[in-house]
């Protein structure tokens, strides 16, 4: 899955890390991120990947990382036993979000949550006018090879957690690249920005 | 390049002593090395054979002529890289190339050990290993690896001596042996115990030796080591230099004709009295037997940076048995990485040409070193 400006979501979410934390990347891949944030916040990280071949990336550079899937082995952690869990672009591939997001907050006391935000503008415009599925830069597949399997707004996701009893501490201004305190629904985003980046914790 | 050694490494003063309560000693260690020792002695690896293995890890094996057992892993440039690494691999205590075992003469009588040869665990293996590493010096092995038995051993490395091991790779293992598992073993001594030849263990100064019973257990330890699919694969129904059924109980089928083959061609290199021992050790195997029960309380002191590997085809010691391990390591805070190697050839993937799985065990191992 392509990111905007991968490099720009980095520095947001190494931002708001607290430097030395232990963190785990759900969806790693090849490890990017946690040599991102190894280096510029010194955290101890690990990783958890479905793609054999990622894996094999992210081993040789010295990340641990497990071969796993993040709707069936965030069981496998106990509670709190990070800082941070991370999961980019990857809840709207999974077959059970709420259960992930429980999970999130459960093995972490924060949790970093970004996904594509299906309320955007273009998207729904895509669908409105054109009736087709929307295919972008953050939804880079056709409808009959996605594997994303529940999409959602931003306001979908923001109803989620306060149903799942999960705080919004913080979410991302992709424009100033910045996380700022949590103040309820705007109508701003959830039209015009392309994604969701949010720091969750249990409540 | 290599080195093949035999040392004695404890004495009838100062002896090993076993988990059945007897001691062993003086207790004989046959060993292999490649590479060299660093001036910090910190690049030594030390490699677990499994059940059927020995110390010629990666060089021609005295008796079959056949190149080493992990030669496409061990070697100048290969994932284990002798050019870098010290590597050791000593013959288990049990074993039958050299080091302590039923078939080695037990100096109280001076005859054959044979079943007075006493009853050893995967501990009392890995404590024989232990007075090896110390022989050598050696304070911390930058990385213990093996497969099979030999993933077990090196779970008992991290779990009995933790602060001497950097780092550890085991490859498709088990905490303990299921049922299954002992069933199999004990289909093998029972073919090996109801061939006359056997005579109660003592037949070394015989002219009969257990071959028949030693060739059906390796045979059916065998089928074991495959896929249902790889077995397909080679074999499917195929008729071995025939057209024909033979109406007769001759292999008529290439899959017979191939297990026969590697039922006998293990007897030349085998001893059976040390396949019911070390069989034996592996179904008592239980990592958790000191921690009533519990693997967090087993590798509780654990620091190591892991790589646990399993393969998708083995059945023997399928992924859940190795991702119970994973589990245990992750909820201790441990480093631990975890890779299932897809593949078709079952548990016996780790010995064979699995280009994934040579790139994961370099990836770890080089970066480890790089780290270190």
């Amino acid at each position: 899955m392509s990111l905007i400006n991968k490099k720009k979501e980095f520095e947001i979410i190494s931002d708001v890390i607290t430097s030395k934390s232990n963190i785990i990347d759900i969806g790693c891949s090849d490890g990017s991120l946690i040599e991102y944030l190894k280096l510029n916040n010194n955290v101890v990280a690990r990783g958890m990947e479905i793609d054999q071949s990622k894996i094999r990336i992210c081993l040789s550079k010295g990340i641990s990382v497990v071969e796993g899937d993040a709707d069936t082995d965030l069981f496998d952690y106990p509670d709190n036993l990070f800082d941070y869990s991370i999961l980019t672009y990857t809840l709207q591939a999974t077959k059970n979000p709420k259960v992930v997001l429980e999970q999130l907050v459960r093995i972490a006391g924060k949790a970093i949550v970004s996904f594509p935000n299906f309320g955007y503008w273009s998207i729904a415009m895509s669908l409105f006018f054109n009736r087709e599925m929307p295919v972008n830069s953050t939804l880079d597949y056709s409808w009959y090879e996605t594997p994303n399997l529940h999409f959602c707004t931003i306001n979908d996701f923001i109803n989620l957690c306060e149903g799942l009893n999960i705080k919004i501490e913080k979410k991302a201004d992709l424009r100033k690249l910045v996380f700022k305190e949590f103040k309820g629904k705007s109508l701003y985003d959830s039209y015009f920005s392309e994604s969701g980046l949010f720091l969750i914790s249990k409540k | 390049m290599e080195k093949n050694k035999i040392v004695e490494l404890s004495s009838k003063e100062r002896p090993l002593l076993l988990d059945c309560g007897k001691s062993l000693g003086p207790v004989k260690i046959a060993y292999t090395t490649y590479g060299n020792l660093n001036e910090q002695k910190s690049n030594a690896i030390l490699i677990c054979h499994a059940l059927t293995g020995d110390q010629y890890v990666a060089s021609q094996h005295p008796i079959t002529k056949k190149e080493g057992w992990w030669s496409n892993v061990v070697g100048p440039d290969k994932s284990i890289d002798t050019n870098k690494f010290f590597v050791i691999c000593p013959n288990i205590i049990g074993g039958c190339m050299g080091s302590t075992g039923p078939k080695e003469i037990d100096p109280l009588t001076q005859k054959e050990f044979g079943l007075n040869f006493p009853v050893i665990t995967i501990s009392d293996m890995v404590k024989a290993q232990k007075l090896l590493i110390d022989y050598l010096s050696i304070e911390k092995l930058f990385c213990v690896t093996g497969g099979s038995m030999g993933g077990m051993l090196v779970l008992e490395w991290l779990s009995k001596f933790p602060e001497y091991v950097h780092s550890a790779i085991p490859i498709a293992t088990s905490v303990n042996h299921s049922a299954q598992n002992i069933a199999l073993n004990e289909l093998a001594r029972q073919s090996i115990m109801a061939d006359p030849n056997w005579q109660s263990g003592n037949y070394y100064k015989t002219d009969n030796q257990p071959t028949k019973g030693l060739s059906v257990a390796r045979m059916a330890a065998h089928i074991s080591y495959l896929s249902k699919e790889s077995l397909h694969q080679k074999f499917g129904r195929n008729l071995q230099d025939k057209n024909e059924l033979d109406y007769s109980f001759k292999a008529d089928f290439q899959i017979e004709s191939y297990l026969r083959h590697q039922g006998i061609s293990f007897v030349d290199r085998f001893d059976a009295n040390s396949y019911l021992y070390i069989t034996r050790a592996m179904d008592y195997f239980d990592i958790t037997a000191n921690s009533n029960g519990s693997l967090i309380e087993a590798f509780k002191d654990t620091k190591s940076k892991v790589l646990c590997i399993s393969f998708t085809s083995d059945w023997l010691y399928p992924t859940s048995e190795n991702k119970k391990i994973v589990k245990t390591l992750n909820a201790l805070g441990i480093d631990v990485s975890f890779l299932e190697i897809e593949t078709e050839n079952g548990h016996d993937s780790f010995l064979l040409d699995e280009p994934e799985f040579f790139d994961a065990l370099n990836g770890f191992i080089s970066s480890t070193w790089r780290e270190l």
